[in-house]
C-alpha cells in the first residue's frame, strides 16, 4: 500500500472532529432560502444580476433591498401572512451596483452605482399583501429617478434617519441628505466615505480614518469631523453596522474579526472576537443576540452573546427546506418582524436567506 | 465507494413537485443478448496501485490511446496515478504520481491530490492530454474531508487543483498549475481553436477559464450549489452546463456571460422538479450538431440537445435509461446510474446503465449479480436501443461506470468505481462494428 493512516479512528480528537463535521452546517436555527420572485409564477432576477448588497425593512415588516452585477435592480419582499414573495421592481439602467437602501416614512430611497456615478431612485410602497396571483393583481412599481447625489462620485452608504423623514449619504468624499418626501438631495459637506453608516439616536456616524468616525448631528446637520475616537483594534476595513432596535445600542467589527458594542452617549465596548475574519453583515435579534456572518469566500454564520461577549461558529449557510441551496457569501442584513433575520446573498442567483434563530432556553427552565 | 462518499456526493438528495419539461419517448425495441454479435468484456484492476478505490476518468487521448486515473479518495493521504492501457501487453501502464509531479504529497497534511474527476482534456496539434485534479482524500492523519469545514484551515484545506500538461508523445510532464486554488476542478473541457480550458469548481460551484498562452485564470462566478459533472463546447465555441434546477447554462466567450435557460432539461415529471438534474456525462454527435447526454440524477434521464437551434437549444428527452423503481423511497445514484457515453465506429451511441434486481419492477434470480452494469448501443437514427453486454467483475461490482471512450483501434473502455483497487473494462467490439481511428472527431472535455 502507498499510504498508512496515522490516526487512531478511536481516539477523543478524531470523534470529536467527526463531531465537528457532523454539525458543520447551520449549528443551530433554520435557514431557509427564498429566490427573488413568486416562486412557481415569476422568474428570478437575472443570475449574473442578482448579487443582493442592500437590504432595509419597514414598519411593516417588508423587506427592501438592492442588487448588483450586470445591472442593479431594486425589489421588495414580505414574507408573512399569505404573502412569500420576491417582487423586482426592475433594473436601474445604467447601474451596476446598490450601495444602500433606505425605507423611508413614505417610500423607499435607494441609491445606485453606474459609470455616471451615484444616483438616488425612489420607489414607491408596493403593496405586498396576499394571494398576489388571484384576479386583483398589481401595475408594475415605477423607480422615479431623483438624480446625482454628488457629481461624478460614488455613493458609498446611505442610512435614514429614526424619524423616517431624511436619509443620510455619503460618497467617496462628501456626505449628503436626501429628503424622502420631496426627493430633494442637499449636499451637506466634506466626509470621507468608507464602509457603512451606523444610525444613532442623534446622529449619523461614518469613518474618518483607522482611528476616528465623524458624527452628523441630525438637528443641526452639521458635520463633526473627527469626532470619536475607534477603540484599540485594527480599523483598516470597511466598517459594517447594526443596532439593536430594543436598546438603540450600535455594533460594529475591526478587521481581525473584533466586535464591539458603542453607545453614542458613552463609549465602545469590546464583545468577543468572531472566529474568522472579516466580518460582513450583522443583525440584532429581539433578545438581544447579534448573528452575522464571517470570512471571506465561504462565510461562517456567528452568534454573539452581547452581555458575555461568548461567540459561538454557527457554520456555513445551508438552505434545505424547499429551496436547497449552500450560501457562501452576503451582503447585508435585517431582523424581521418576528425576530427572524432575512440575509442578502451576495452572490449570482443570490437568494434572500430567512434565517429563525434558535429560540433560547428561558431563564425558569 | 465508501459509504461515506457517498453520502457526500448524494447531500440534499430530495424529490418534490411537477415542472415541465420536453417531450418523453420512450426509448424502444430493447432487443436480448442472445441476438447480438459478441462483444467480450475484459476487466483490468490498477493492481499497480493498489490503494485505488474510484475510477472517475476515463479518456481517449490526442495519441488515440486510452488513459485512466486510478484515484485513491477513501484513503488518507491517497493520491491519483494516471494509468494507459497498452495494447501490446494488453495490460496497464503507470504513468506516474501525480501528487509527487504537482510537488504536494500524499503526507503533507492536507486534503490530497487523490482524483481526476471528468478532467482529461486532450489537444490535439501538440499532443498533450491535460488533466485536473479533484478533492475528497482527507489529509493523512483524517478519516474524511470537507471543504466546507476545512475551507479557512490553512493546514488542512486542499491547496486546490492542480492542472497538469502531459506530453504524450514524449512521456513525460511538462508543466504544472494551480488551476482552482482550495477547490476541485469537477470537470475539465479544452478548446484548442482558443486556447483555453474551462472547468468548474467544486465545493462553490465556480466555472472559471485558464489561458493557456499566459498560463491566468479568470473566476467567471457561481453557477449554483451542485456540481454539473461535465461540460461541453458548441461549434460558435460557447461552453455549455447545467444548473441545480436542471436548467442548461450557457457561457458566451462574446459578452462574457453565464446565462440561464429558460427550460429545464429531461426529468420524471411524476415526481421530480428538475432540481439535481444536471448533466452527469455528455458525448458529442460525430458531425457535431448535437450532444447526447445523461442526468446525475435518480432515474437518469438521455437527452438529445441541440445547441444551435433556436435562441435556446432544442432538448429532446429520450427517456430514462434505468428501470421502473419505488418513487416512494430513495434511491442512491450509486445504485441507479447512467455513464459511460460514447461513439464507436459504427455511428452508434454507447453507454452503460445500472440494473438492479428489485422485488417488483426486476425480479431477477438469486443466481444473478444483484447490480448489472449494462452496455447499451443506441441508434441516432431511429432511437432504439439494443442491450449488448454486460460487464463483469470477476468478484465485484460492475455498474457504475464514470466515463466512456473508443480507442484508436475501435474497442469501447469504460472507468468503473466501488472496487478497491478499481479498474476499467475494455470492450471489444465486434469486426464489423469498429475502425480504425474511431475516436476521431475527438471528443475535448472529460
Amino acid at each position: 500500500m502507498q499510504t498508512k493512516s496515522r490516526f487512531d479512528p478511536d481516539s477523543p480528537e478524531i470523534k470529536a472532529y467527526l463531531d465537528e463535521l457532523a454539525h458543520q452546517f447551520v449549528r443551530e436555527g433554520t435557514m431557509v432560502a427564498f429566490p427573488t420572485c413568486l416562486p412557481g409564477m415569476t422568474t428570478p432576477i437575472t443570475h449574473d444580476e442578482s448579487r443582493i448588497t442592500a437590504l432595509d425593512i419597514n414598519s411593516k415588516g417588508h423587506v427592501y433591498g438592492g442588487t448588483s452585477g450586470r445591472q442593479a435592480h431594486v425589489f421588495g419582499a414580505a414574507f408573512h401572512g399569505l404573502t412569500g414573495i420576491v417582487l423586482d421592481a426592475g433594473a436601474v439602467a445604467g447601474s451596476t451596483s446598490t450601495a444602500a437602501v433606505c425605507c423611508g416614512a413614505s417610500r423607499v430611497i435607494a441609491f445606485v452605482n453606474g459609470p455616471q456615478g451615484g444616483r438616488a431612485m425612489a420607489l414607491p410602497y408596493l403593496h405586498l399583501a396576499e394571494d398576489w396571483i388571484q384576479e386583483w393583481g398589481l401595475e408594475p412599481p415605477v423607480l422615479d429617478e431623483l438624480g446625482e447625489c454628488v457629481s461624478g462620485e460614488a455613493v458609498v452608504h446611505a442610512a435614514g434617519v429614526l424619524s423616517g423623514k431624511t436619509v443620510v449619504g455619503v460618497t467617496t468624499r462628501h456626505l449628503f441628505t436626501v429628503d424622502v418626501e420631496s426627493g430633494r438631495i442637499t449636499v451637506v459637506g466634506e466626509a470621507p466615505g468608507q464602509g457603512h453608516l451606523a444610525t444613532g439616536r442623534a446622529a449619523v456616524f461614518g469613518q474618518e480614518d483607522p482611528t476616528r468616525l465623524w458624527r452628523f448631528d441630525i438637528a443641526s446637520g452639521k458635520i463633526h469631523r473627527a469626532a470619536i475616537r475607534l477603540p484599540d483594534g485594527e480599523w483598516t476595513s470597511p466598517l459594517r453596522w447594526t443596532r439593536d432596535q430594543n436598546t438603540g445600542l450600535l455594533f460594529t467589527a475591526d478587521a481581525a474579526g473584533r466586535l464591539f458594542s458603542f453607545d453614542e452617549n458613552q463609549s465602545f465596548r469590546f464583545l468577543g472576537k468572531a472566529h474568522l475574519s472579516p466580518v460582513g453583515p450583522m443583525a440584532v435579534v429581539p433578545d438581544g443576540r447579534l448573528f452575522g456572518f464571517c470570512g471571506t469566500e465561504m462565510a461562517n454564520l456567528f452568534c454573539c452573546d452581547t452581555v458575555s461577549g461568548k461567540v459561538a461558529n454557527l457554520g456555513v449557510a445551508a438552505s434545505v427546506l424547499e429551496r436547497r441551496r449552500y450560501g457562501y457569501q452576503f451582503g447585508d442584513a435585517v431582523t424581521g418582524p418576528s425576530g427572524e433575520i432575512v440575509f442578502g446573498e451576495e452572490d449570482n442567483g443570490g437568494h434572500l436567506w430567512l434565517y429563525f434563530p434558535r429560540i433560547a432556553a428561558s431563564a425558569h427552565s | 465507494m465508501s459509504r461515506g462518499q457517498i453520502d457526500r456526493r448524494t447531500f440534499m438528495k430530495v424529490s418534490g413537485g411537477v415542472l415541465a419539461a420536453g417531450i418523453a419517448p420512450s426509448l424502444s425495441a430493447e432487443a436480448s443478448l442472445s441476438e447480438q454479435p459478441p462483444y467480450s468484456v475484459k476487466w483490468y484492476p490498477f493492481t499497480g496501485h493498489p490503494d485505488s478505490d474510484t475510477c472517475w476518468s476515463l479518456s481517449v487521448g490526442p495519441d488515440g490511446r486510452i488513459y485512466a486515473a486510478a484515484c485513491a479518495e477513501g484513503v488518507p493521504g491517497g493520491v491519483v496515478k494516471p494509468v494507459r492501457y497498452n495494447e501490446q501487453r494488453d495490460d496497464l501502464d503507470y504513468l506516474f504520481n501525480l501528487a509527487e509531479k504537482v510537488d504536494d504529497p500524499g503526507d503533507s497534511g492536507r486534503a490530497s491530490q487523490c482524483k481526476i474527476h471528468y478532467s482529461f482534456a486532450p489537444s490535439m496539434h501538440d499532443g498533450v492530454l491535460y488533466m485536473a485534479t479533484h478533492l475528497s482524500g482527507p489529509p493523512i492523519d483524517l478519516p474524511v474531508y470537507s471543504p466546507w469545514y476545512s475551507w479557512h484551515d490553512a493546514k488542512r484545506c486542499f491547496r486546490g487543483s492542480a492542472l497538469l500538461a502531459y506530453d504524450t508523445r514524449a512521456d513525460q510532464v511538462l508543466w504544472w498549475d494551480t488551476l482552482i486554488p482550495k477547490e476541485g476542478c469537477r470537470c475539465l473541457l479544452h478548446d484548442e481553436e482558443r486556447g483555453l480550458l474551462y472547468a468548474m469548481s467544486y465545493p462553490r460551484d465556480h466555472f472559471i477559464i485558464y489561458d493557456l498562452r499566459t498560463r491566468s485564470r479568470r473566476d467567471i462566478g457561481r453557477i449554483s450549489s451542485i456540481n454539473p459533472q461535465a461540460l461541453f463546447l458548441d461549434k460558435r465555441h460557447r461552453v455549455w452546463t447545467s444548473s441545480d434546477y436542471g436548467h442548461l447554462v450557457r457561457y458566451t466567450p462574446e459578452t462574457d456571460r453565464l446565462e440561464i435557460s429558460p427550460g429545464l432539461l429531461a426529468h420524471d415529471l411524476n415526481y421530480q422538479t428538475g432540481w439535481h438534474s444536471v448533466f452527469y456525462d455528455v458525448a458529442p454527435s460525430p458531425d457535431g450538431e448535437c450532444v447526447y447526454a445523461s442526468t446525475w440524477c435518480p432515474n437518469p434521464r438521455l437527452m438529445r440537445i441541440w445547441p444551435d437551434q433556436g435562441e435556446w437549444p432544442r432538448v429532446e428527452d429520450l427517456g430514462p435509461a434505468t428501470q421502473p423503481r419505488d418513487t416512494s423511497f430513495p434511491i442512491d445514484m450509486y445504485r441507479d446510474h447512467c455513464g459511460g457515453l460514447a461513439f464507436a465506429g459504427d455511428g452508434k451511441l454507447y453507454y452503460v446503465a445500472s440494473r438492479w434486481r428489485d422485488p417488483k419492477y426486476n425480479p431477477t434470480p438469486e443466481s444473478r449479480k444483484q447490480n448489472e452494469g449494462v452496455v447499451w448501443r443506441l441508434d441516432p437514427e431511429t432511437l432504439k436501443r439494443q442491450e449488448v453486454a454486460l460487464l463483469e467483475h470477476p468478484t465485484g461490482l460492475a455498474h457504475y461506470v464514470s466515463r466512456g471512450a473508443v480507442d484508436h483501434n475501435g474497442d469501447l473502455f469504460f472507468g468503473h468505481v466501488g472496487n478497491r483497487p478499481s479498474g476499467i473494462f475494455k470492450v471489444s467490439m465486434p469486426a464489423d462494428r469498429k475502425r480504425k481511428n474511431a475516436h476521431l472527431p475527438i471528443r475535448m472535455w472529460g
